[in-house]
């Protein structure tokens, strides 16, 4: 009996610690309907940034993609030509992808980038049901001209990015069906394939 | 005062153009004595012995020169450089314009020393009156046999090719030249080889300037020892100086090596009532600056080069107290980087890089940072180049900018922009 | 030899060796941008400045030859001092844009700054700019900007090729190079002024912006595009193939080089029409089928006409590797058949027999005769050696009907000669060896166009005592006595000299088989198509002119569904149910063919080629879109007006 009297007072003890926590300020909030504040430098998901008169800044160099310690970024140049021209100079990036899966958010691309086009913006939320839509290719990661340029990296008070994620002010970032073609040699055969069925 | 008149004697006098007054002074007796009763060593030998060394800029022993001709290859060539264009330099141009014969004399003479039996002159493009006169010399001279086959009945073949340049700096340079002469890009060559070796058409070649083939004239007149007898130990004989700049009397004037530079410049008329000298740039463009200190100095090429600075062409640049050196550096380096050929690196990209920087000076808008700049680069280019241009670019910038710092510390941008 | 000291290390080379090369020797370097061990010193960048104890001034490494006793400083205060400054010069008009520059990261000025230079800069002025991407021909872009005037390229045109296209125009800083004639920059071999070029100011139109060399990955192969077989490398990023690049050793083949055919002849494998599945004709349509039903209805068909091996032809042999063509020839004899013959294009023979001779023999002839097509048209860099030649001194002839007697007098009189045929035309080459047979040392170069002619030769795809060769074959099938034809990697209905026999051959055949990577007009006219492997795509050897045996490296993945002709060859082999050779044997097979020297050459000249017809089958230009390059999106997009004549590997 006195055996059990010890173990009553050891729940109880145990208890305590449940009910010192029932007055105290809670620590967990309720996401999504409370989203968190993050650190002014978060690392989250990428975007290509634009210039003022709307031209991508990305030149397509691949500086990022061989700075990139998990290999997740994949860059295709091309050339600008006079009635199709995406950024100022001479190549542009006529694909760009980075797999987010891949992604450890350190943020070399950033540092890596000579025109501050790709940056990261604090957004986190990129959940998806297939493992193909995590590739982010240019479509989804190049802020649209309707959501404006905000401030180059070098003007920003304190250097904090508080103007970044405009693209998803503008689009959702999660409608991409596609699938994943990481290389030209993908695109060939897939339509090599389709071409023969079809 | 030691004004003499040796190539220059007659001119000013008598038309010297006409081979009749030529000959009746004189003129074509070496050329004569020569082909008849020397051998071509003999021409060697007294131009060895006369001490004579080049006037064109180097100053390198002629005779030296020619004795690196080798001597199993008998097809070998004489060009006489008659590109002069060393800013500051008249003296060849007044030779050309004034004693053509004098000038064709030492041609043939200096062909006849090295046995060549083809010799070139390359005369500057700009030079066109300078060089209808010696056109009309050389129909002269060969009416009266002494160019073309058997010259004087002697059996000696002698052909002379006038070329005439095309007004490019760099054609001064004895590779440039040949290159230019044989049609092509005028750009000095890569040495070794040098011209001596395989030179004009991959033959043995010597260049000599005007000057150094004309004092053959008079060395063979009075024999060698007449030459070497004036002058300093190792700097002999005459030679014609292009006064210019702030003198009262500027103009060529021929004096024995080794005059004292302040002689020179009373020679010229002195300078300006109430003016004091600055500097003086004793050897065309391409020198360094020597200043009132040196004034006692002989006028030779061992002081010279001992005071930091070189003999070059004999050109004598007066600066006095009321030049502007910012301008006067700009002036020169834009000149070299303007007929640098493009070929060498530190000259192309040098020349034009302390160009713009010295441009902004001029303009007042210099920085404290290309000061620094300008001492580093201006004592690093010298000695990188191809050929003798780059070295050129620097040396007077290098040392105005060491005298007078404060000239260019006022010109810098005061004022944030 | 001359003893002297580098950096401390006494080091002992030939008489005549520029100090450049000499501190190769102690695992040293001097940075250079002008001089190139091929084109010589010229001593322009300035660069390779070294310190000699005795000299006042810094010497420069690239034309200072080596003396006894020299004591030489390559790095040190003084020494480094003034490289770095010629660096810093170089740079202050240097454009920055190394991430947009396809010579980033393989390029010597990034390399040298990074090791010599200073790392600041005290250029405050604005850098000059200067025209970008100027289009200086079809094949090449410069960027004036980024130029420093080394003269690789000039002295590449002037030395190397001889024709002087490039030169430098203006003076001083505004020194550029451009055509002389202002006209398009076009020669069989630009495409090597991009590898010369030590920036980026020279680069190749096929690659422009498609990579960074970092990407790349590098496999060492051979070039099968002709019968040269130059060593090269070939650059695939994430299984495209962007680029060939020559290999700068390969003394032996290439002398370093590559013509424009091996460089840009190369997109057609990735091309989207290229056939990825065996196709048979059913109801005069194509039909897919897979690979074992192919197999099936190939061994049914010759199954069928086993009791009439004649009545079976077998062509081509030329494009396949020696492994290929010898299990070919092996396959074919193993069910009967006789009528084999590799010859299906304008070229008859492959090995010169006994005169056969090497490279280095070609380089110092003293008169080359050449007999036939140009081999600037047929071996392009067989060419380069021939002017080589030429500017040691030896004397070339071109034979025409004016200048046969000339040439075969200095012939008479030279101390080596070197015939150069292209092997069309059999009598033609029978009868300048009957002249030259007297002569000691005459080599013959057949400068053929298919890559692999002299293996298939070697390995005995060749018609032996009666049976048919390829024209007789043709003429068979046309009257209706064929009943099955292979053919391996050819398209006679282009090539040979009678397209419309080949179309009626094809179609009264009843079953005729062709493995091809496109539908070619031959493939079109077929029973059975097959799709192979390219070259790029498969391993093995091939012989090459002057009978070396030159290893073929796959540098890339095959499409899916795609068999190389080895594995066809496999694969029917055991539809038949024939056992084959094993690999082991193959290999010594393909061994002793290699070093076989046959001593019955010209047997053959039933079939005699006019001069005309060969040249005009020879007539499929790279960039009026013949061959393989008709499926090159990448040279479609550079094709010029007007057609430039480098001939297309077919």
């Amino acid at each position: 009996m006195r055996k059990h009297l010890g173990n009553v007072g050891a729940l109880l003890r145990g208890f305590s610690i449940t009910f010192s926590y029932m007055f105290k300020k809670r620590p967990t909030i309720e996401y999504p309907s409370v989203k968190k504040k993050h650190a002014p430098r978060f690392h989250g998901l990428h975007e290509l940034r634009r210039y003022a008169d709307t031209k991508e800044r990305c030149i397509g160099c691949e500086l990022c993609s061989s700075a990139c310690p998990a290999n997740a970024i994949t860059v295709i140049g091309a050339e600008n030509s006079p009635d199709d021209r995406h950024s100022p100079g001479e190549r542009f990036a006529a694909r760009y992808e980075i797999d987010e899966l891949r992604c450890i958010f350190c943020g070399l691309c950033e540092e890596a980038c000579p025109t501050d086009a790709i940056v990261l913006t604090p957004r986190f939320e990129m959940a998806d049901f297939r493992r193909g839509s995590f590739v982010y290719s240019k479509d989804r990661l190049l802020v649209p001209p309707e959501a404006g340029v905000g401030l180059a990296p070098d003007e920003r008070p304190n250097g904090i990015p508080s103007d970044l994620g405009m693209v998803a002010q503008v689009k959702s970032t999660m409608e991409s069906d596609t699938g994943y073609d990481a290389t030209n040699r993908g695109i060939i055969l897939k339509t090599q394939r389709r071409g023969l069925a079809g | 005062m030691p004004v003499t008149k040796v190539l220059t004697a007659g001119i000013g006098e008598c038309d010297l153009r006409d081979i009749a007054v030529y000959r009746q002074r004189g003129g074509y007796v070496q050329l004569h004595r020569a082909l008849t009763t020397m051998k071509s060593t003999d021409v060697l030998d007294a131009a060895e012995k006369s001490g004579l060394r080049g006037r064109g800029g180097a100053g390198f022993p002629t005779g030296k020169k020619w004795s690196f001709l080798p001597g199993q290859i008998p097809t070998r060539y004489l060009v006489c450089n008659c590109d002069e264009a060393e800013p500051g330099t008249f003296k060849d141009h007044m030779l050309l314009e004034e004693t053509p014969h004098l000038v064709l004399e030492g041609i043939l003479l200096g062909a006849y020393g090295i046995g060549s039996h083809h010799a070139f002159i390359y005369i500057r493009g700009e030079f066109k009156r300078g060089y209808e006169i010696f056109m009309k010399a050389v129909a002269d001279a060969r009416a009266a046999g002494f160019i073309g086959k058997n010259v004087l009945g002697t059996g000696y073949d002698l052909e002379l090719t006038v070329h005439r340049g095309a007004g490019a700096y760099i054609c001064g340079e004895e590779t440039g030249l040949l290159n230019s002469l044989e049609g092509k890009r005028g750009e000095p060559r890569l040495k070794p080889p040098f011209p001596a070796i395989a030179g004009l058409y991959g033959m043995p070649t010597v260049v000599n300037n005007v000057e150094t083939l004309a004092y053959l004239v008079p060395i063979l007149a009075n024999g060698p020892e007449w030459f070497s007898a004036v002058g300093t130990e190792r700097s002999k004989g005459y030679k014609i100086i292009s006064i210019s700049g702030h003198v009262q009397k500027p103009g060529n004037y021929e004096v024995p090596l080794g005059t004292p530079v302040r002689e020179l410049i009373e020679i010229a008329g002195g300078l300006f009532p109430g003016r004091t000298l600055a500097a003086i740039q004793p050897g065309g463009g391409s020198s360094a600056c020597i200043f009132p200190e040196n004034l006692d100095d002989p006028y030779d090429y061992e002081s010279l080069a001992k005071a930091g600075s070189m003999l070059g062409s004999g050109a004598f640049l007066v600066l006095d107290d009321r030049t502007d050196f910012v301008q006067a550096a700009y002036n020169m380096v834009r000149f070299f980087a303007h007929e640098s050929c493009g070929q060498c690196t530190p000259c192309r990209e040098g020349g034009h890089w302390l160009e713009t920087v010295l441009h902004r000076f001029v303009q007042g808008r210099g920085l404290h940072s290309d000061l620094e700049m300008l001492h580093r680069v201006s004592g690093t280019i010298t000695g990188l180049n191809l050929c003798a241009l780059g070295d050129s670019i620097e040396p007077f910038l290098k040392s105005v900018l060491k005298r007078f710092p404060e000239q260019f510390e006022a010109r810098i941008q005061t004022v944030a922009v | 030899m001359v003893n002297l000291t580098i950096d401390g290390v006494p080091v002992s080379v030939p008489k005549g060796t520029l100090l450049v090369e000499a501190v190769k020797k102690i695992q040293q370097e001097i940075p250079v941008y002008c001089y190139h061990p091929k084109l010589g010193p010229a001593g322009l960048c300035r660069v390779c400045l070294v310190d000699i104890e005795g000299m006042p001034k810094l010497q420069i490494g690239c034309n200072t030859p080596v003396a006894e006793g020299m004591v030489v400083r390559t790095r040190g205060e003084k020494v480094d001092t003034g490289r770095a400054m010629v660096l810093e010069l170089l740079l202050v008009n240097h454009p920055l844009d190394c991430p947009i520059c396809d010579k980033g990261g393989e390029c010597d000025l990034q390399d040298y700054a990074m090791a010599y230079a200073r790392g600041t800069s005290d250029v405050a002025d604005a850098k000059t700019s200067k025209p970008k991407g100027v289009d200086l021909g079809p094949t090449i872009v410069l960027d004036e900007e980024r130029c420093v005037v080394c003269q690789r390229c000039v002295r590449f045109d002037e030395l190397i090729v001889g024709d002087q296209q490039l030169v430098l125009k203006d003076r001083g800083h505004k020194d550029m190079i451009a055509t002389a004639t202002g006209e398009p920059y076009r020669h069989h071999f630009t495409g090597n002024v991009t590898e010369l070029c030590p920036v980026g100011a020279l680069t190749s139109k096929t690659y422009r912006f498609k990579s960074r060399p970092w990407d790349l990955t590098r496999t060492q192969t051979s070039c099968t595009q002709c019968s040269v077989g130059c060593r090269m490398n070939a650059d695939v990023r994430g299984g495209t193939l962007l680029r060939t690049m020559s290999v700068e050793s390969d003394d032996a083949i290439s002398d370093g080089w590559l013509c424009d055919r091996g460089r840009y002849n190369i997109g057609y494998v990735d091309s989207p029409e290229r056939i990825t599945q065996p196709l048979y004709r059913k109801d005069g349509s194509f039909v897919q089928i897979s690979w074992d039903d192919a197999f099936a209805l190939w061994a049914k068909a010759l199954h069928d006409a086993k009791s009439a091996p004649e009545s079976v032809g077998v062509i081509g042999g030329g494009r396949l590797l020696n492994e290929e063509a010898y299990l070919l020839g092996t396959l074919m004899r193993a069910i009967g058949v006789r009528n084999i013959d590799w010859r299906a294009g304008v070229q008859r023979q492959a090995t010169p027999g006994r005169f056969s001779g090497t490279l280095e023999q070609l380089e110092s002839a003293n008169v080359i005769l050449v007999i036939g097509a140009s081999p600037a048209e047929t071996a392009p860099v067989l060419d380069l050696r021939i002017r080589k030649a030429v500017r040691h001194g030896g004397r070339r002839f071109d034979i025409d009907a004016q200048n046969e007697t000339a040439a075969l007098m200095a012939a008479r009189d030279a101390r080596s000669v070197a015939l150069v045929w292209d092997g069309s035309d059999v009598a033609l080459g029978a009868r300048f060896h009957e002249l030259l047979s007297g002569h000691a040392s005459l080599s013959t170069f057949i400068a053929g166009e298919q890559g692999n002619a002299r293996g298939a030769e070697a390995l005995g795809l060749l018609p032996r005592d009666t049976s048919l060769d390829t024209a007789a074959m043709l003429d068979a099938a046309r009257a209706g006595t064929m009943r099955v034809l292979n053919l391996f990697g050819v398209n006679p209905a282009l090539n040979f000299s009678d397209p419309a026999l080949v179309a009626e051959a094809m179609r009264a055949t009843p079953f005729s088989v062709v493995t091809e990577l496109f539908m070619t007009e031959t493939a079109k006219q077929a029973t059975l198509v097959l799709p192979v492997r390219s070259a790029f795509e498969k391993s093995g050897t091939i012989i090459n002119a002057t009978g070396e045996l030159l290893p073929v490296e796959a540098a890339l993945e095959a499409p899916v569904g795609v068999l190389s002709d080895l594995e066809v060859l496999i694969g029917l082999a055991q539809a038949l149910d024939i056992a084959l050779p094993t690999e082991e044997e193959v290999r010594r097979t393909v061994i002793a063919a290699a070093a076989q020297r046959s001593d019955d050459a010209f047997g053959d000249a039933r079939y005699v080629w006019s001069q005309k017809q060969a040249v005009q089958a020879q007539r499929r230009h790279l960039f009026a879109g013949g061959g393989t390059s008709a499926h090159d999106v990448r040279i479609a997009a550079l094709r010029p007006a007007d057609s430039l004549a480098i001939p297309v590997g077919v």
